[in-house]
């Protein structure tokens, strides 16, 4: 699939927006659909709906192999080792939760530490935070550097005997810092350490390898990954996920139950309580193919085209001060103007079409250690080109001229 | 949609220049107002004399355009009223600013009036409505003390 017509694959960019070409800049927050993924989820609902892994009639069959199906897929996708490593979960929120809320349950006790970064979205620190309330247990931030970075020595430094698990991004959603993770989990597990790493941003814009990596825990945000929303990914090693005691309890995720006790089911269905984003599981085979379809490799080299060529541009802007400027970077483009807050630069930029997000971006902690109470972000996804990129350098010259 | 009708030439000199910022000498009343959304921050404070009468007003913050300018423009209108007249003064903007045309009440003149409606445009811009209000709903808050922070999110 060319990269070039690729808009053409995404419905929603036939719309015009305040009667402008819609330039679409905020796929961090969430990405744009492609029109094999809406069909498959309309094709599902009218041709083959049924709930999946309880009844054994026709529908039934097909709705469970086509939900496993995109396990597989997803397997493959991320090289995880075992089909069963991946568990459905309703976001990359509800898997860090699940994670915070077992592992917690199960392994940590007041005194004991949980190491974050300054870069984690809430969602990388709230589920942590009611194991502060609940256990006592405390959180550490390893810090970020001038250049908006964590690197290897910064989580070395907040390591202690007492730190039972760490938990960060892949790739900020703020400066775009991509976190050198391999290093911090082989460093992790030298201290007999597990890590959870926050992979919402990194999923969609970097070749992942659950393998090569040998994490503990990957989060995913499917919706991010040009799939369903109500869908994430809890990637975790077989060995947790048996370990672990279940998140939620409900249909599906039993063995036996009786009045004075109850088993649970194998793996994954242990985690997968109730019915599950059935149409969305489904839908998701089709963003997996999208993205084969273009190839991981290619998306970064047009990403990273992309970013150079923003950065540059907004460089040159002599009103505008970019966040952040680590050497490892992903698709995103955070900024603020003098005199001009962010919410008022994206009203501005709206206007003509251009769709930024503007506030914390849910990262308080990273606000205020920059001092900034909010910024706006530009983030790149397949679709975006060297003309989105321009628009919004011209938009940000009118927001200009509105507040001179 | 008009940008020009939201970014009227007294908002952006309001925003640019707000009246009334600082912190109130002697004051006796006050409260802080958040909205998480965006990360605007208010604190308002003002004097109340023994007839219950706004001797001055002040506030700080950070915040856009359209928070700034509505803070200042309020701060303005409020000063010299009492707090019964505050209190409907704030209830008209509110009432306004969300589904009305006009402003209804007898206690301001047609031009503070004309000033206030300039705020009218966020009308437009639903996700905005919230920076144009978190100062009287803070306002609000200082009078009644009823609240600490206002949390301008679950309004």
């Amino acid at each position: 699939m060319n990269l070039k017509n690729i808009k053409k694959e995404f419905p929603i960019f036939r719309n015009k927006v305040h009667n402008n070409d819609l330039v679409y800049l905020d796929s961090a927050n969430s990405s744009q659909k492609p029109l094999v993924v809406v069909d498959r989820i309309y094709d599902f609902y009218t041709k083959e709906f049924s709930n999946v892994g309880r009844s054994v009639h026709y529908l039934a069959v097909a709705a469970t192999n086509l939900y496993e199906n995109t396990r597989s897929s997803v397997q493959k996708y991320i090289n995880a080792k075992d089909k069963n490593e991946i568990v459905f979960t309703k976001g990359a929120t509800e898997a860090i939760n699940l994670v915070a809320n077992s592992f917690g349950q199960k392994y940590l006790k007041e005194g004991d530490e949980v190491l974050l970064t300054e870069l984690e979205h809430h969602s990388n620190y709230v589920p942590w935070h009611y194991l502060r309330k609940s256990k006592g247990i405390k959180i550490e931030f390893a810090e970020i550097n001038v250049n908006g970075e964590v690197t290897l020595e910064s989580i070395e430094k907040k390591i202690t005997k007492k730190t039972k698990i760490i938990a960060i991004t892949h790739l900020s959603n703020v400066t775009g810092a991509i976190l050198p993770v391999k290093e911090i989990i082989k460093l992790a597990h030298s201290k007999g350490i597990p890590v959870l790493i926050d992979g919402c941003q990194s999923a969609p814009h970097l070749k992942l390898d659950m393998q090569d990596l040998d994490c503990d825990f990957y989060a995913i945000s499917c919706h991010k990954m040009y799939g369903p929303t109500g869908l994430g990914i809890l990637y975790a090693k077989k060995k947790w996920l048996e370990e672990l005691p279940p998140y939620q309890g409900g249909g599906g995720m039993i063995n036996e139950v009786k009045k004075e006790s109850i088993s649970y089911g194998d793996l994954p269905n242990k985690f997968e309580a109730g019915t599950m984003a059935t149409a969305q599981v489904i839908a998701f085979d089709e963003s997996i193919k999208f993205l084969n379809k273009i190839g991981i490799e290619n998306i970064v080299k047009h990403e990273n085209e992309l970013m150079d060529y923003g950065q540059e541009l907004l460089r040159r802007n002599n009103s505008v001060t970019l966040i952040g400027n680590p050497k490892n970077k992903g698709a995103v483009l955070s900024f603020t103007m003098k005199d001009i807050h962010p919410h008022d630069i994206a009203t501005i930029l709206d206007e003509d079409g251009v769709a930024i997000r503007a506030g914390h971006h849910c990262c308080q902690i990273l606000h205020d250690k920059l001092g900034l109470a909010a910024t706006a972000r530009a983030s790149l996804g397949v679709y975006n080109t060297k003309d989105d990129l321009d628009q919004l350098n011209s938009s940000i010259n009118k927001c200009k001229k509105i507040f001179e | 949609m008009d940008l020009k009708e939201l970014y009227q030439e007294i908002i952006l000199d309001h925003g640019k220049n707000p009246r009334n910022l600082g912190r109130a000498e002697n004051f006796n009343k006050d409260a802080k107002g958040h909205n998480p959304l965006c990360g605007d921050k208010v604190h308002v404070y003002l004097k109340l004399n023994e007839n219950k009468k706004v001797e001055d007003i002040s506030f700080e913050g950070q915040g856009c355009a359209i928070s700034m300018a509505s803070a200042s423009i309020m701060t303005g209108l409020i000063k010299g009223k009492e707090e019964k007249e505050v209190k409907e003064i704030v209830a008209d903007f509110l009432e306004m600013i969300k589904e009305k045309e006009n402003l209804n009440t007898k206690l301001l003149g047609e031009d503070e009036k004309t000033k206030l409606m300039c705020l009218s445009g966020v009308k437009q811009y639903p996700m905005r409505v919230k920076c144009a209000t978190l100062s009287w709903h803070t306002l609000t808050s200082a009078i009644d003390k009823s609240q600490n922070e206002i949390n301008n999110e679950v309004k």
